[in-house]
């Protein structure tokens, strides 16, 4: 098993290599000059050509563009990734005060999508196409079709403009962080209700759901006991999926809700084309999803006796 | 092999309509029998002739994704299956009736080890606790022939073989000590080698525990070597019941002649040309009056063709056999007489 | 003809016609609003709904039902041309990698990974941010954001279809690349990756809007929802109308495009007969019972 984990390992690695020159070549390849921005940034339209040749020296910009992906990397690595254009500070400093705070966004939505969607799914899968089945239906298609700023829109109304019971601003204590995990854990609750629900009645009509039935389990003992069991991988990857997606997610829920974490910050740096910081932020999330995918493929290794025996061999 | 004691299950009058897509079918079509203890009650037929719906659909084990209504008695302890409400009947299954499915490998869960499953259906079933559950399941691995339960305890069951598989599911039916082992073609997905062993297994048992089998297969071979009584099914319908010795070696409805003729049989000469049943099994969307075999029938009347044939009782044998064919009957009865 | 008005028979209606309604609704604007969906009027600011404006007005004075039909313009062409650049770019990228193979393919089937690795929205991001904000920039970034998946499609058939015999017996026959391909390989690539592109025209329309609410899209004053929510998002406690109602007929138009890809999904999933089918079925079955029931009750 382990050589197998290593392999998935090693496939992860060289992935995040791949996209992290893509990312360099990108930036690098940006039209217009970085060190010009940067020399517009700090002395306004007219900066002189001294100041950008400098800026320009200061940055490497001169030196070949392998020595500089090389060197980008290299000091990312070590935990360096440069100063931002945005906000002037080291963006270690950066994600030291914002990684925190998208991660307890991601982790907080992310577990009400977990145990919304399986009691969710689990429950349609019970009713089976009876009302409570149609209800679930129509709420996760509603659920997975409405843009997660609507949703954010809607919640802040109804709870912090007309009941004013919640804040409309993240950030403030813990009853602030409400909405913002509601809001980012819709999509992802919606979309993984359907694929328990799928996989479920998928699973119940299976051979061994009918021996569950045959043993003399009751309709609901076999979804419990029989067929959950069994979609545990498509469900760990499709959560797997929607997790990294929530990352995407966050940038909008945390513009809403103004969080200081990654997300905003990345939108920030868009339109400020601050491209440091983009930079370092984009490898980031490539790392994280790949992890992420890392991370759900070997858990599915080791719920998966099936897997697990072809790892094995 | 007693018939004294009364049935132990006995069916009347059933009908089955299956509903899924745009297709109706009505797969059962008035259909009576009853089972005995300790008595080996063969169900054969083709495939579509509606054996295996016929069996486990009192049970409520037809899959999902077909809306079924089931009309007619199914009796058991005296109750009837066919109005118990899903939870009592979830009750009957596995304590009174234990299923064992045709292929084994896709009818055990493939998350789930086979030593605890059977420890769990021990401890639900009978009571048993921690470790008198698992000295259950252990007992019945060796039971059923496993070799080194121990070891095999904790496999998967994509770890051993189909045979293996098979005997873990015959524990997994006995786990609750049913009084009818319904086998739904246990030994089709099987090597050659492994069906016999699997069919002793079954005859083994049966005898230790004195349950009635109710065997639904279509392999002739398996029916001579194990029945004591056949029930031979066409489209629903039963053609032709009674004793196996007497059903197969005097077999009376054309469509059990033309069954056993199709039969390959090692004794006869490589070149003589066998016997099938010519045309295909009728479609079994429409109801239709008259005998279902009648298109294929070679000794068909005009009244076959608009009324049912009764299952009626073959007179002058000393034997319960009962044929759905009153122009073979009324032959009979004529050579009989003259 | 008559083959098309059997089909449209067999249509499920009920699942297009909101689709159709979205496109007639778009196609129609500049005929359907009766204001400039730009034109401010400082004279009427932030009103609530009356006989001159049916759905009240914004902060700059425009008329939001106005803005809304306007809005289904600029949001069904944008998605269009998107699906449709990207459409063509991955059947071609995909086709070439199928159909040279070798190298080429190895090294398209890596880009394409690559590609597919990361979420869509953060690549159309990445390029938004090099390029700058814009129309044309997120048209640009989105085309480069979903093609990966056609191309994957698009090559898989190609691969597929060339182990087809009647390929090889083209070939024998002397047809050039050109016409194997356009005659008998591209027909098969069209069939599956339109379909699969008909299914995502939902979440393009989505991913326009959330580009738009971030500021990265479609900019004022061309009317487009997601930017008309995060206008109206300032002014919650004056008129949530300027919030809902662009945000209500986004979320629709997107449910009725995700429908329509669940029903293509579905079409061919057999399901259990239920309520009025199964009733008319179990009449039917009834009455064909009393019927042989007389056949066969007759001497």
């Amino acid at each position: 098993m382990s050589i197998l984990v290593l392999k998935r390992a090693a496939i992860a690695a060289l992935l995040v290599i791949a996209a992290s020159v893509l990312t360099f070549a990108l930036v690098a390849a940006a039209p217009g000059n970085v060190a010009a921005l940067i020399a517009e940034r700090m002395a306004g339209p007219n900066a002189s050509a001294e100041l950008i040749a400098r800026i320009a020296a200061d940055l490497g910009l001169n030196d070949p563009l392998p020595v500089r992906y090389l060197r980008w990397l290299g000091d990312a690595v070590r935990g360096d990734f440069g100063i931002s254009l945005r906000s002037g500070k080291p963006l270690s400093v950066e994600f030291a005060e914002r990684v925190p705070v998208t991660a307890l966004l991601l982790f907080g939505g992310g577990l009400i999508a977990f145990a919304l969607s399986l009691g969710l799914g689990i429950a349609g899968a019970i009713s089976n196409g009876g009302p409570v089945d149609n209800v679930l239906r129509t709420i996760s298609l509603v659920g997975a079709s409405t843009p997660n700023f609507f949703v954010a829109a809607v919640l802040v109304i109804t709870f912090a403009v007309t009941l004013n019971w919640l804040p409309s601003f993240g950030g403030s204590g813990p009853l602030s962080w409400i909405l913002p995990w509601a809001t980012s854990s819709v999509l992802p609750a919606s979309i993984l209700s359907r694929v328990v629900r799928v996989n479920l009645q998928d699973a119940m009509s299976r051979p061994y759901a009918t021996t569950g039935f045959a043993k003399g389990l009751t309709r609901s003992g076999v979804i419990l006991q029989e067929a959950l069991p069994t979609i545990a991988v498509p469900f760990l990857t499709t959560f797997g999926a929607q997790f990294a997606l929530m990352m995407v997610a966050s940038m909008v829920v945390e513009t809403v809700f103004a969080l200081r974490g990654i997300g905003a910050f990345f939108i920030e740096v868009i339109r400020f084309r601050d491209f440091i910081s983009m930079q370092a932020i984009l490898l980031l999330f490539v790392v994280f999803f790949v992890v992420t995918n890392l991370v759900v493929d070997i858990v599915c290794m080791l719920i998966d006796p099936r897997i697990r025996k072809a790892a094995g061999a | 092999m007693s018939t004294a004691s009364g049935p132990i299950y006995e069916v009347g009058d059933l009908v089955i309509d299956l509903y899924a897509g745009n297709v109706s079918v009505r797969a059962v079509d008035g259909v009576s029998f009853a089972i005995h203890p300790g008595e080996t009650v063969a169900i054969v037929g083709e495939s579509g002739s509606g054996k295996t719906v016929m069996t486990l659909g009192p049970l409520g084990l037809l899959p999902e994704g077909v809306t079924v209504d089931i009309r007619g008695r199914a009796q058991s302890g005296g109750q009837d299956l066919l109005t118990l409400g899903p939870r009592r009947l979830s009750e009957l299954r596995g304590r009174s009736f234990g299923v064992v499915f045709q292929d084994p490998i896709s009818a055990l869960n493939p998350m789930k080890r086979v030593g605890p499953q059977l420890a769990a259906q021990a401890r639900r079933l009978t009571g048993a606790t921690g470790r008198e559950a698992r000295q259950a399941a252990l007992d019945l691995l060796k039971r059923t022939g496993i070799p080194d339960p121990d070891d095999r305890y904790f496999r998967y069951p994509h770890e051993m073989s189909g045979g293996m598989l098979q005997r873990v599911m015959i524990a997994l039916a006995l786990a609750g000590k049913p009084k009818v082992l319904i086998a739904d073609e246990p030994t089709t997905a099987l090597d050659a080698t492994v069906q016999a062993q699997i069919l002793e297994l079954i005859r083994q048992l049966q005898r230790e525990d004195g349950i009635a089998v109710l065997l639904i297969t279509h392999d002739i071979g398996v029916v001579s070597r194990v029945a004591d009584r056949v029930i031979v099914l066409y489209a629903g319908r039963i053609a032709e019941e009674g004793p196996a010795f007497e059903v197969l070696t005097a077999p009376i409805h054309p469509y059990t002649i033309g069954l056993l003729d199709s039969v390959p049989d090692l004794r006869k000469s490589i070149g003589e040309p066998r016997q099938g049943i010519p045309g295909v099994p009728p479609d079994q969307s429409m109801l239709v009056p008259g005998c279902r075999f009648a298109e294929r029938c070679p000794k068909v009347e005009p009244r076959c063709r608009t009324h049912r044939p009764p299952l009626d009782q073959v007179r002058g044998r000393a034997v319960v056999q009962r044929v759905a064919c009153p122009p073979q009957l009324r032959a009979l009865r004529e050579m009989a007489d003259a | 003809m008559t083959e098309l008005l059997k089909s449209l028979r067999t249509w499920p209606w009920h699942i297009v016609a909101p689709v159709l309604l979205f496109v007639a609704v778009a196609v129609l604007a500049p005929w359907l609003t009766p204001y400039d969906p730009a034109a401010q009027d400082y004279m009427s600011i932030l009103q609530g709904p009356s006989w001159a404006h049916w759905l009240g007005t914004d902060y700059l004075g425009r008329d939001l039902l106005s803005r809304i039909i306007g809005g289904a313009r600029v949001s069904l062409t944008a998605m269009s041309i998107v699906l449709l650049a990207a459409l063509i770019l991955g059947v071609v990228v995909g086709s070439l990698a199928g159909y040279i193979g070798g190298r080429f393919e190895v090294v398209m089937i890596s880009a394409i990974d690559i590609f597919l690795a990361l979420p869509s929205l953060v690549i159309a991001l990445a390029l938004i941010g090099i390029m700058g904000p814009g129309y044309w920039s997120m048209i640009v970034a989105l085309t480069l954001a979903w093609w990966a998946n056609y191309a994957r499609m698009s090559r898989a058939v190609v691969v597929a279809e060339l182990r087809q015999p009647y390929i090889e017996a083209a070939r024998i026959m002397g047809a050039n690349h050109l016409h194997i391909f356009s005659r008998h390989i591209l027909p098969s690539v069209l069939a599956l990756v339109v379909v699969y592109a008909s299914a995502d025209a939902g979440a393009l329309v989505l991913a326009i809007a959330t580009l738009s609410f971030l500021g990265l899209g479609v900019e004022p004053p061309t009317p487009e929802w997601g930017q008309m929510l995060v206008d109206g998002m300032g002014y919650l406690e004056d008129n949530p109308a300027l919030v809902i109602l662009p945000g209500l007929a986004l979320t629709l138009v997107v449910v009725s495009f995700n429908l329509l890809g669940e029903a293509f999904a579905l079409s061919k999933v057999p399901r259990p007969a239920r309520g009025l089918t199964l009733s008319r079925r179990r009449r039917d079955r009834a009455k064909e019972e009393a019927a042989r029931a007389q056949v066969e009750a007759r001497p």
